[in-house]
């Protein structure tokens, strides 16, 4: 479909797009809380709940500033505040709003509620003086943050369970909308965490050149391999395939399936495959790295970053690595710096993302000029590269720049107040995304729709080699 | 694409690897293996912790 035939509200939706917003959101959260440094405290009523025995106890705003609103005050001031504000996003994007809002509204309720499990003592204490503190005599020790754990099992029981209610939750279920605002949200946090620490500045970089030389060169290489020899697929199966396993999941693979003009439902399946898996080393790869790479925290992280696949399963993987990682060191009695797993993590996954137009671009000129050459195909070109970059990416770079821009001139204190308000909503997408993650992996389909092959191909590679690789050269 | 048509597509007999896709997976090995050489160079008198 062309431009001329679509009206200009679509044409204007599809020109947005759910990058477009979630630049816009995350650039305006920041906003917000950055007239703090200089005025009004403007999002200190955003809702955070704290590790609780009492329920009664557990939710407050984030700033002393609005203590009055309450637990429930800020709860619902939160929730009024994303309804309206994504509200008025999807009806940008062409979406009905009144579906939208009603599914919105029970997604964050279960969202948040898990999210508030997760923060009960007997499952979010770490440490023995927490423990005597807060009087409990047990606890599952998975910090605060394993309520990402409990919104994704929440969001698995729905989707497997009870697919009619997964399907009739769908219109607010966008798992990718809600990761990159958080992950335009990050950019300031890693910014002013960044900021100073030489180590984790340079650590980021070297780390984050190093998993696209990984991913593109070496992944993708192997395991295309893999899947043409090994496993007998055709190019139009194994390339996307590659990407998927190899590079950053849905994204890579929806693009090199267009760039080698494959079939529609090629990368779709590819996709429904990534998803699955994904979830699966979110629920086992943080206990790994707890387990086994405690004393090495950027490793880990590193190795999260290029390990787990889609966005948004490796940056909220790595929310909960940097959680289990930091409480075992906690109880060992060393006391790493909060922030910087995460900041390893995310920036792992966007120098990736980065890339994925070049490699589509790359891709479509060998295949249309090597491979399927036909004297009347088109060609590839280099707008495409343009066409495949992520576009929430300059959203989380203008946040990066903003924030340390500040921290270098000493915005101080203040600074880590306002960017901890902004950090709150990145929380509360986080929780979402956890969540929404969980509703669109339906197991079933696996073998449904026949997939085993492809999911041999995914696991011989995933598990035999991509983990290793990645954890020998993190 | 049902669930007979796929399993029928994915047991379709075997395209051989052209020389042009040996090459992409040649090349690629080499540049990334020369490449993470070149960045454990630079991290080994640049060491971080």
């Amino acid at each position: 479909m062309t431009e001329a035939v679509l009206s200009p509200t679509a044409t204007a939706a599809r020109r947005l797009g759910e990058d477009g917003l979630a630049v816009i959101v995350g650039v305006g959260v920041l906003t917000l809380a950055l007239v703090s440094l200089a005025g009004p405290d403007l999002l200190g009523w955003a809702v955070t709940t704290s590790v609780w025995t009492d329920p009664a106890k557990a939710l407050g705003a984030v700033s002393k500033a609005y203590a009055d609103l309450g637990g429930a005050g800020a709860l619902a001031a939160t929730y009024l505040a994303l309804l309206v504000v994504l509200s008025l996003g999807v009806a940008a994007l062409g979406a009905k709003v009144g579906k939208f809002a009603i599914a919105f509204t029970v997604v964050f309720v279960i969202a948040y509620a898990s999210w508030f499990v997760g923060s009960w003592a007997h499952i979010s204490t770490v440490t023995p003086a927490d423990q005597t503190k807060l009087g409990v005599s047990w606890s599952l020790r998975l910090t605060n943050e394993g309520g990402f754990i409990v919104a994704l099992i929440a969001g698995l029981v729905i989707a497997n369970v009870f697919p009619r209610f997964a399907d009739w939750l769908k219109d607010a279920i966008r798992p990718e909308l809600y990761i990159k605002i958080a992950i335009v949200l990050l950019g300031a946090f890693i910014a002013v965490t960044a900021a100073g620490k030489l180590t984790l500045a340079s650590s980021l970089l070297l780390r984050g050149v190093a998993a696209i030389v990984e991913a593109y060169l070496i992944y993708w290489a192997v395991v295309y391999f893999i899947a043409r020899k090994w496993f007998g697929f055709s190019r139009e199966w194994a390339a996307p395939l590659a990407s998927g396993v190899s590079i950053c999941g849905v994204a890579a693979a929806i693009a090199t399936g267009g760039a080698i003009r494959a079939r529609p439902q090629v990368p779709v399946l590819v996709s429904s495959l990534v998803v699955v898996f994904a979830v699966v080393e979110v629920l086992i790869l943080p206990f790994l790295a707890q387990t086994f790479l405690s004393s090495q925290p950027l490793v880990a992280a590193a190795w999260i970053g290029l390990a787990v696949k889609t966005d948004g399963a490796a940056v909220a993987a790595g929310g909960i690595t940097e959680s289990l990682v930091l409480a075992k060191a906690a109880a060992e009695g060393i006391n790493y710096q909060p922030g910087w797993l995460i900041a390893v993590t995310t920036t792992v996954k966007v120098f990736i993302d980065i890339f994925i137009g070049v490699w589509a671009f790359i891709l479509a000129y060998i295949w249309t000029n090597h491979i399927n050459v036909k004297p009347d195909a088109e060609k590839a070109k280099a707008s495409e590269i343009w066409a495949r970059f992520p576009k929430f990416v300059p959203g989380f770079i203008v946040t990066f720049v903003a924030g340390l821009a500040l921290a270098l001139g000493g915005a101080g204190p203040k600074l880590a107040a306002a960017v901890g308000e902004a950090n709150t909503f990145r929380v509360i997408f986080f929780i979402l995304t956890f969540f929404s993650i969980g509703v669109l992996t339906d197991f079933r389909k696996l073998w449904r729709e026949g997939l085993g092959k492809l999911a041999a191909v995914y696991l011989v590679s995933l598990f035999g080699f991509v983990i290793w690789v990645g954890l020998i050269i993190s | 694409m049902s669930e007979q048509e796929l399993r029928n597509e994915l047991n379709e007999p075997v395209e051989p690897l052209l020389p042009i896709e040996k090459k992409l997976i040649g090349w690629s090995l080499g540049i990334g293996i020369v490449l993470l050489v070149l960045l454990a160079i630079v991290n080994h008198f640049l060491p971080l912790s």
